[in-house]
């Protein structure tokens, strides 16, 4: 037990240190001048509507939005399977499988979205958003499997058991019995997954190029040339966004749990 | 049935995984020992050779080390000022640490340039109490670097140290205090010992984060303070060196695995 006031000056001096840039990025984003500046002055939001007018955002927020829904959807689609089998058949070499599914975790992304730029695009010519996708994809799978394994592990296996006794299909049972319990957490994964994949830089790196690029990608090279205080709009769109989305998900599942 | 059903359930994903990452990473992996197609350690030597690569892995290694450091005492003293806390204000603190993890790694580092830079909050402050005669120059330094990762990390440090400590038995630390053990004693032989593993995972995930970061040196340290990964990415767009890419992505990779597993050996040890 620490002292009252002790916890109260760690926790508000961690939470400012947390949390204060934001705040201080909103404020910066309304500043009525040419360049960055705290505390504001002449308070507008020319560059909130700037942030809009932007070509390149919309084209690159588009393709983020794509890559986020889509590789997370694929990688549910490989990784829930995969979870499945892992938990209830303990398959041979299941040790292997699993360090596999985990493998893109462990490895750093710059160096796989570099990898695939070289032995996979130029070789193959394929296009550099089928790139993305695969990349963004296989980043994906581990996290689907961790979550989705979480729930299953706290599924008794009798119950599909059971259904399966009382006539139902492999299939169906699967469809009909462990499915629907497993769902918030094939939901937390999907959220996990979309959230990882909007905000991921690395492995984009040497994926994106002009004309094909993703919202984070755009940001960091508009930011070399751009000192204006509209990256500081983007910048506070992008939290607002993305705290939406984490409490929302929160409120429906209590999603802190699966993080 | 089953004996089939299994391997072929996870045949999708591992496949996938094994022609759209392990296969192509391996390849590039490759790069850093050959020459011309046969073995050679003259792109490893090369790198350590090089004054300025060698500066770089130095760098980016006590750099993570001191945000590691730093991230398991201020993560220490969090964590425990959460767990102190009632169980409802326990939730929200953990819920407002989950959220800064799950914004745009970019819109969180440039709130720096926002707080460091030149006429940025800090520099506001150090000019107007009359600390500095004109505004300091704290952005493209190793300092704003160091802030930007320990801010990205901290969470994940508080995180795991939370879960560690909530799972010490209720009793334990006021049967220290009862049996006369002072609030340092109760710490170093009791919750620490206890809570090891919590530190090690946090550690571990600290450790890695800071290795691999991308976003957070290009943006605070650019090209004045590269770490691998930046320097990597300098590699390849300014010079297309893909043996210096190679090596950079060995060493990364070669630390990561490291970490990876010494952190299962000592969270295993325990639980198996």
């Amino acid at each position: 037990m620490m002292p009252r006031w002790l916890r109260w000056a760690i926790l508000a001096l961690v939470m400012i240190f947390l949390i204060g840039p934001f705040f201080v990025i909103a404020a910066a984003a309304l500043h009525g001048g040419e360049t960055l500046a705290f505390p504001p002055k002449d308070l507008t939001l020319k560059w909130v509507w700037k942030v809009f007018e932007v070509e390149s955002f919309r084209a690159s927020f588009g393709l983020s939005i794509l890559l986020a829904i889509g590789g997370t959807a694929l990688a549910l689609v490989l990784g829930v399977p995969a979870a499945y089998a892992l938990d209830r058949f303990r398959p041979k070499g299941s040790e292997a499988i699993r360090l596999m599914v985990t493998a893109p975790i462990i490895v750093p992304g710059i160096i796989v979205g570099l990898a695939l730029l070289r032995y996979l695009v130029i070789p193959v010519d394929l296009p550099m958003i089928a790139a993305l996708f695969v990349a963004h994809t296989a980043l994906l799978i581990p996290y689907a499997v961790r979550v989705v394994s979480a729930s299953l592990a706290n599924l008794r296996v009798d119950i599909e058991e059971a259904a399966v006794l009382l006539g139902c299909s492999r299939i169906g049972a699967f469809v009909r019995v462990t499915l629907p319990n497993i769902k918030s957490g094939i939901f937390a994964a999907f959220i996990l997954g979309f959230v990882t994949s909007f905000n991921q830089v690395p492995i984009s790196l040497f994926l994106a190029g002009p004309g094909v690029s993703t919202l984070p990608i755009d940001m960091l090279w508009f930011m070399e040339f751009t000192y204006d205080p509209s990256v500081a709009a983007l910048s506070a769109l992008l939290a607002l966004m993305s705290m939406a989305v984490v409490l929302v998900a929160e409120r429906l599942l209590g999603f802190s749990r699966y993080v | 049935m089953n004996k089939l059903l299994g391997p072929a359930l996870t045949l999708p994903a591992v496949t996938f995984i094994a022609v759209g990452f392990v296969l192509p990473v391996l390849i590039l992996l490759s790069e850093a020992v050959t020459v011309n197609g046969a073995f050679s350690l003259s792109p490893l030597i090369g790198f350590f050779r090089d004054p300025g690569s060698v500066e770089v892995f130095w760098r980016t290694i006590r750099l993570s080390g001191l945000v590691t450091l730093t991230s398991a005492v201020v993560g220490y003293a969090t964590a425990l000022a959460i767990v102190d806390s009632s169980p409802s204000a326990r939730g929200r603190l953990i819920g407002t640490l989950i959220l800064p993890l799950m914004v745009s790694p970019v819109a969180r580092t440039y709130a720096w340039v926002v707080v460091l830079g030149r006429t940025g909050l800090v520099n506001l402050v150090v000019v107007g109490l009359g600390l500095s005669p004109e505004p300091l120059r704290l952005l493209f330094t190793e300092t704003a670097v160091f802030i930007g990762l320990v801010q990205l990390l901290l969470p994940l440090m508080v995180l795991s140290l939370v879960s560690a400590l909530e799972n010490i038995p209720a009793d334990v630390v006021p049967a220290a205090r009862v049996l006369g053990a002072g609030w340092f004693t109760t710490f170093f032989k009791v919750t620490l010992p206890l809570t090891r593993e919590g530190l090690v995972i946090g550690g571990t995930l600290v450790f890695t984060g800071a290795l691999t970061a991308y976003i957070t040196p290009a943006i605070l340290g650019g090209s004045k303070v590269l770490m691998l990964e930046t320097l990597l990415y300098q590699r390849i767009r300014v010079t297309n060196d893909i043996a210096a890419a190679g090596v950079i992505a060995i060493i990364l990779v070669v630390l990561s695995i490291t970490a990876n597993v010494l952190l299962k050996r000592v969270a295993g040890g325990r639980s198996q």
